[in-house]
C-alpha cells in the first residue's frame, strides 16, 4: 500500500517537474537564453522534483551484515562516479594552450635562471654533438676534396627576435593576460580596467611605461573605485625584462583609434 | 699508548678525508620522475591526504573537548562517551597525519629539491624549531588527554578538560605556524614602491613572511572548515556504528551521536562560504589578476563544480533534518511564522539587489540584510498578524524549494566555456540576464542557503522542546546521508586546496619563483576530480578501517567480555 502510494507520489511530482521544466525552458527560449542554458534549467526542475520525491519517500529498510557492507561499497562508487561525470561534463581547459603560453613567459627567465643556464649548456652540448657527427658522417661519405656543406643548425626564436617591436608587445598583452581587465579591439575587459584602443593618443610612450611600472602613479577617469582598491597590479616591474616592457609599451603607443571612446588618464603624482 | 691514539686519529682523518673525496666525485643522483603521475601530481596527492589527515586532528579535538565539557556541564555521560570514542579515533589517525607529513617531505624534495631548499631556507626556524617543537608538544598533550581520561573523573574532570583546551590550543597555533610558508606561496609579503620583490624578500624578516596578505584568511577558513570536517567525520563513525549496532540501546545513542556530529557540521559549514570569500577577496586585493584565473578564466569551471557541491552539502543537511523531524512525535504541532516563509521566497532576488546596490565591504547593504531577517519575526509577534503562520513540513518544503533555487543560482556561469576567452553568444548568458552570474547574486544564493538552514534548525529545536523525539527509530536512509555528507565535504576540501594551489598559476610561490618544470599547467577539471577522488577514497579507507577497528559496539564488548 506505501509502495503503491509512493509510486504514485513519484509519477506525480516527476509530471510536475517536466512540466515545470517545459514551462522554464519556452521561457529561456523566449528570452534569448542560449540552448545549453535551457538545459541546464530544465535539469534544475528535474533536480527540484527528485528533492521532492526524496522528501515523501517512504523508511528504508534496515541494512544489516554483508547486505550493509554491500550496500555502502555501491554507495561509495556511485558518488565517486558522480563526482567525475559531474566534473567531466563540465567544458574543460584544454592544457596545452596554457603550456605554450606559460614556455613563452618563462623561457628568458629560465634562460637566466641557473637551472636554465645548465640546461642551455646541455642542450648545446648535445647540438656541438650532433654536429659533429654529421659533420664527420658528410666527410666521410663524401671523400677528400668534396665541399662540406654547412650544417643548418635550428634556431630557437627567431621568428620572435626577426619581427617588429609592436608585434611582439601585442604577444606581450596576451602572455600578461591584460585582456582579462582591459577591452581591445572589441573583445576582453570585465570593466575591471579602461578600454585601450585610444590610448596611444592619450599617453606617451614614457607615461605608459609609468603607469606600467608604478600604477599608482596615473588613474584612467572614472574608475575611482578600481584605483582605490589598486586593481591595477603592481607588479610588473618585478616579473617582466626591459626588453618585455618595451615591447608592451611600443604596442600600447600605436594604439590610436580615435573611434573608441578611452577613458582620459589623470597623473596622480 | 700515545702512539696508538694518534695512529688511530691519523686512521679515522684519512677515513674522513677519503669519504669526502669520494663523496665529491660522485655524481648528482639522477632526477626523480614519477611514473605515469608524474611529480606534480604526486606531490599533490601526497600534499592533499595529508592536509586531510591533518584536518581531522586539529578539527576533532575541538569537537571532542566541547562535547566533554556539555557532558560535565550538564551530567550527561552520552556526551563523556561520545567524545572518548571520537578521540580514540583521532590518536589512530595522528599517526597517520605524522606518517603523510614525512612522505610529502621526502616526496617534496626528491622532486622539487632546489625549491624546497629555498622555502626551508626562507621559514627555516618555523621548520625545523618552531613546528616540530609544537608537533612534539601537541602529541605529548595529546596523548596524555588520551590515557588520562579515566583516571580524570569526578572532581579531575575540570582539569581533563581544561588539558583538552590546551591541546586545541597548541593545535590551532601549528596550524597558523604552518599556514605561513602555504600562504606566502600564494601571497608573499608585498616589498614597498620602488624595491624589486626578490630584494625585498631576501632581506625581509620572517614574520614579514609569515603576516602575509592570505595568512589570516588561510587560518580562518582551515580552522572553520576543520571544526566542519570533524563534525561530518563524528556523523561518519556515528553511521558506521549505527549500523552495526544489534540492540535499541546502542541505536539509540549512535542516532544521537549522528545528530549533534551533523548539527556540529553543518554550524560550521553555515560560516564556511563567508570564511572563502574572504581568503577569495585577499587573493583578489593582493593582485587583481588571479580574480579573472579564478573566477572567469582556467578555474571558473573548478568553482562550478564547487557551487555542485556545496549545493549537494546544503540540500543533504536539510535532508536529515527532515529525516530527523519526521520522527518527533507532536511535530505537526510546530508551526512557523508565514513571514518567515515570505522572507525566504523573496530573499535571493531583495538581497541580490542590495549587494548590487552596496557591494561589500560598503555597509548599506547590512540593512536590507538585517531587514529581510528581523522584520518577519517582528511581524510574527503582532497581534493580528501572528496567526499567519504555516506547519513545519510546509515551512521545510518552501525551504527546500529554495534551496534548490539557490542552488541553480550559485550554479548558473556566465558562460558554458573552460574560460571566457572562448566564450561565443551561444554560450553565455544573454546581456540582459547577465546579473545572475555576478558575485551579488552568488553573495544573496550563499546568504539564503545559510538562512534556511538556520531556520530549518530553530524549527528542529521547536520540535525537540515541544515534542518527543524517539531516539534510534530515525529512517536509515539518514545513516547514507551522513556518509555522503563526509565524503562530500572531503571532496570539496581537496577540491577547493586544488584551487587554491592553482591560484599560484607557473609559480612555486607566486609572482617570486617560476616553476620550470613541463607540469606547470592548470590540469583539467576531469582529471583534478579523478585525483580528489582517489584521495578521498584512499583517505575514507584508512578512517573506515581506524573506525572499525577502534570502536566496537557496547553490546559486542559485552559479548566479547
Amino acid at each position: 500500500m506505501a509502495n503503491q502510494s509512493f509510486t504514485k507520489s513519484v509519477l506525480k511530482k516527476t509530471t510536475i517537474g517536466i512540466i515545470i521544466g517545459v514551462i522554464l525552458v519556452i521561457a529561456a527560449q523566449q528570452t534569448h537564453f542560449p540552448l545549453v542554458f535551457q538545459v541546464m534549467f530544465f535539469i534544475y526542475a528535474m533536480l527540484g522534483a527528485l528533492v521532492f520525491i526524496l522528501l515523501d519517500a517512504p523508511p528504508m529498510k534496515r541494512l544489516e551484515g554483508v547486505k550493509a557492507v554491500a550496500a555502502l561499497l555501491v554507495f561509495y562508487v556511485l558518488l565517486s562516479g558522480m563526482y567525475i561525470a559531474g566534473a567531466t561534463i563540465l567544458p574543460q581547459y584544454d592544457p596545452t594552450i596554457e603550456a605554450g603560453k606559460i614556455e613563452k613567459v618563462l623561457k628568458m627567465r629560465k634562460a637566466r635562471s641557473q637551472q636554465g643556464k645548465a640546461d642551455e649548456l646541455i642542450a648545446r652540448t648535445k647540438e656541438l654533438d650532433e654536429r659533429a657527427k654529421t659533420i664527420s658522417k658528410l666527410l666521410r661519405s663524401l671523400g677528400a676534396g668534396a665541399q662540406v656543406e654547412a650544417v643548418a643548425t635550428s634556431t630557437s626564436g627567431g621568428a620572435a627576435a626577426s619581427g617588429d617591436i609592436v608585434a611582439l608587445g601585442k604577444e606581450q598583452w596576451e602572455l600578461q593576460e591584460c585582456y582579462n581587465c582591459h577591452k581591445l579591439f572589441g573583445s576582453g575587459g570585465k570593466k575591471r580596467g579602461p578600454v585601450m584602443d585610444n590610448i596611444g593618443n592619450l599617453m606617451t610612450p614614457e607615461q605608459l611605461r609609468e603607469k606600467l611600472l608604478y600604477p599608482k602613479k596615473w588613474k584612467a577617469e572614472g574608475f575611482d573605485k578600481q584605483y582605490k582598491k589598486g586593481k591595477m597590479p603592481d607588479k610588473y616591474r618585478d616579473l617582466m625584462f626591459d626588453e618585455e616592457i618595451d615591447a608592451l609599451v611600443a604596442f600600447l603607443a600605436s594604439l590610436k583609434d580615435t573611434s573608441v571612446t578611452t577613458p582620459k588618464p589623470i597623473k596622480m603624482y | 699508548m700515545k702512539t696508538l691514539h694518534r695512529s688511530i686519529w691519523m686512521v679515522f682523518g684519512l677515513l674522513i678525508g677519503g669519504a669526502a673525496l669520494a663523496y665529491g666525485q660522485v655524481p648528482d643522483a639522477p632526477t626523480v620522475n614519477f611514473p605515469y603521475a608524474g611529480n606534480r601530481t604526486a606531490v599533490w596527492v601526497v600534499a592533499n591526504l595529508h592536509i586531510l589527515f591533518a584536518a581531522f586532528i586539529l578539527g576533532a579535538p575541538i569537537f571532542v573537548v566541547v562535547a566533554e565539557w556539555l557532558g560535565y556541564k550538564n551530567n550527561d555521560p552520552k556526551y563523556d562517551r561520545l567524545a572518548k570514542e571520537v578521540i580514540k579515533v583521532t590518536v589512530i589517525l595522528y599517526s597517520m597525519t605524522a606518517l603523510t607529513g614525512g612522505l610529502f617531505l621526502f616526496v617534496l624534495l626528491g622532486t622539487y629539491p632546489d625549491f624546497s631548499t629555498w622555502l626551508i631556507k626562507h621559514f627555516f626556524l618555523v621548520f625545523a624549531v618552531i613546528y616540530p617543537l609544537l608537533f612534539i608538544l601537541e602529541t605529548v598533550i595529546l596523548y596524555t588527554y588520551f590515557y588520562s581520561w579515566d583516571s580524570m573523573k569526578g572532581p579531575l574532570k575540570g582539569r581533563h578538560i581544561a588539558l583538552g583546551i590546551l591541546l586545541n590550543i597548541v593545535g590551532t597555533v601549528t596550524l597558523f605556524v604552518i599556514d605561513g610558508p602555504t600562504s606566502f606561496m600564494n601571497t608573499p609579503a608585498k616589498a614597498a614602491e620602488g624595491v624589486s620583490l626578490v630584494e625585498f624578500i631576501q632581506t625581509a624578516s620572517l614574520w614579514d613572511k609569515m603576516a602575509n596578505f592570505s595568512w589570516m584568511p588561510l587560518n580562518l577558513h582551515r580552522l572553520v572548515g576543520n571544526v566542519t570536517f570533524g563534525g561530518f567525520i563524528a556523523g561518519l563513525i556515528a553511521a558506521y556504528m549505527y549500523m552495526r549496532s544489534k540492540t535499541d540501546e546502542e541505536r539509540s545513542y549512535y542516532d544521537w551521536m549522528g545528530f549533534v556530529g551533523n548539527m556540529i557540521g553543518v554550524g560550521a559549514l553555515l560560516l564556511l562560504p563567508f570564511m572563502g570569500y574572504l581568503l577569495a577577496y585577499e587573493l583578489c586585493d593582493y593582485d587583481a589578476s588571479i580574480c579573472p584565473y579564478m573566477m572567469a578564466d582556467q578555474l571558473s569551471m573548478f568553482f562550478e563544480m564547487q557551487g555542485a557541491m556545496i549545493g549537494l552539502i546544503f540540500l543533504a543537511s536539510n535532508y536529515y533534518i527532515w529525516l530527523s523531524l519526521k520522527r518527533i512525535e507532536g511535530v505537526e504541532q510546530i508551526r512557523m511564522s508565514g513571514f518567515v516563509a515570505l522572507a525566504v521566497l523573496i530573499m535571493p532576488a531583495v538581497m541580490g539587489m542590495a549587494w548590487k546596490m552596496f557591494p561589500p565591504p560598503e555597509w548599506q547593504s547590512l540593512i536590507f540584510l538585517a531587514a529581510i531577517v528581523f522584520v518577519p519575526m517582528v511581524l510574527g509577534r503582532v497581534p493580528g498578524l501572528k496567526n499567519f503562520t504555516v506547519s513545519a513540513f510546509t515551512m521545510i518544503k518552501i525551504g527546500f524549494l529554495m534551496i534548490v533555487v539557490a542552488d541553480a543560482i550559485w550554479m548558473t556561469p556566465h558562460g558554458f566555456v573552460a574560460t571566457q576567452g572562448l566564450a561565443t553568444h551561444d554560450l553565455e548568458l544573454p546581456e540582459w540576464a547577465q546579473e545572475l552570474a555576478l558575485m551579488p547574486a552568488k553573495n544573496a544564493a550563499a546568504f539564503t542557503l545559510v538562512f534556511l538552514t538556520i531556520v530549518n534548525y530553530i524549527m528542529y529545536n521547536r520540535a525537540i522542546k515541544r515534542g518527543t523525539i524517539i531516539w534510534g527509530k530515525i529512517d536509515f536512509a539518514s545513516q547514507f546521508v551522513l556518509i555522503f555528507l563526509a565524503f562530500s565535504a572531503i571532496w570539496t576540501m581537496g577540491l577547493m586546496g586544488t584551487v587554491r594551489s592553482l591560484t599560484r598559476k607557473y609559480y612555486h610561490v607566486y609572482n617570486l619563483v617560476p616553476d620550470f618544470t613541463p607540469e606547470a599547467f592548470t590540469p583539467t577539471l576531469s582529471y583534478s576530480a579523478w585525483w580528489i577522488t582517489g584521495v578521498t577514497i584512499v583517505f575514507y579507507a584508512v578512517v573506515s578501517f581506524a573506525i572499525l577497528v577502534t570502536l566496537k559496539p557496547a553490546s559486542s564488548k559485552a559479548e566479547a567480555h
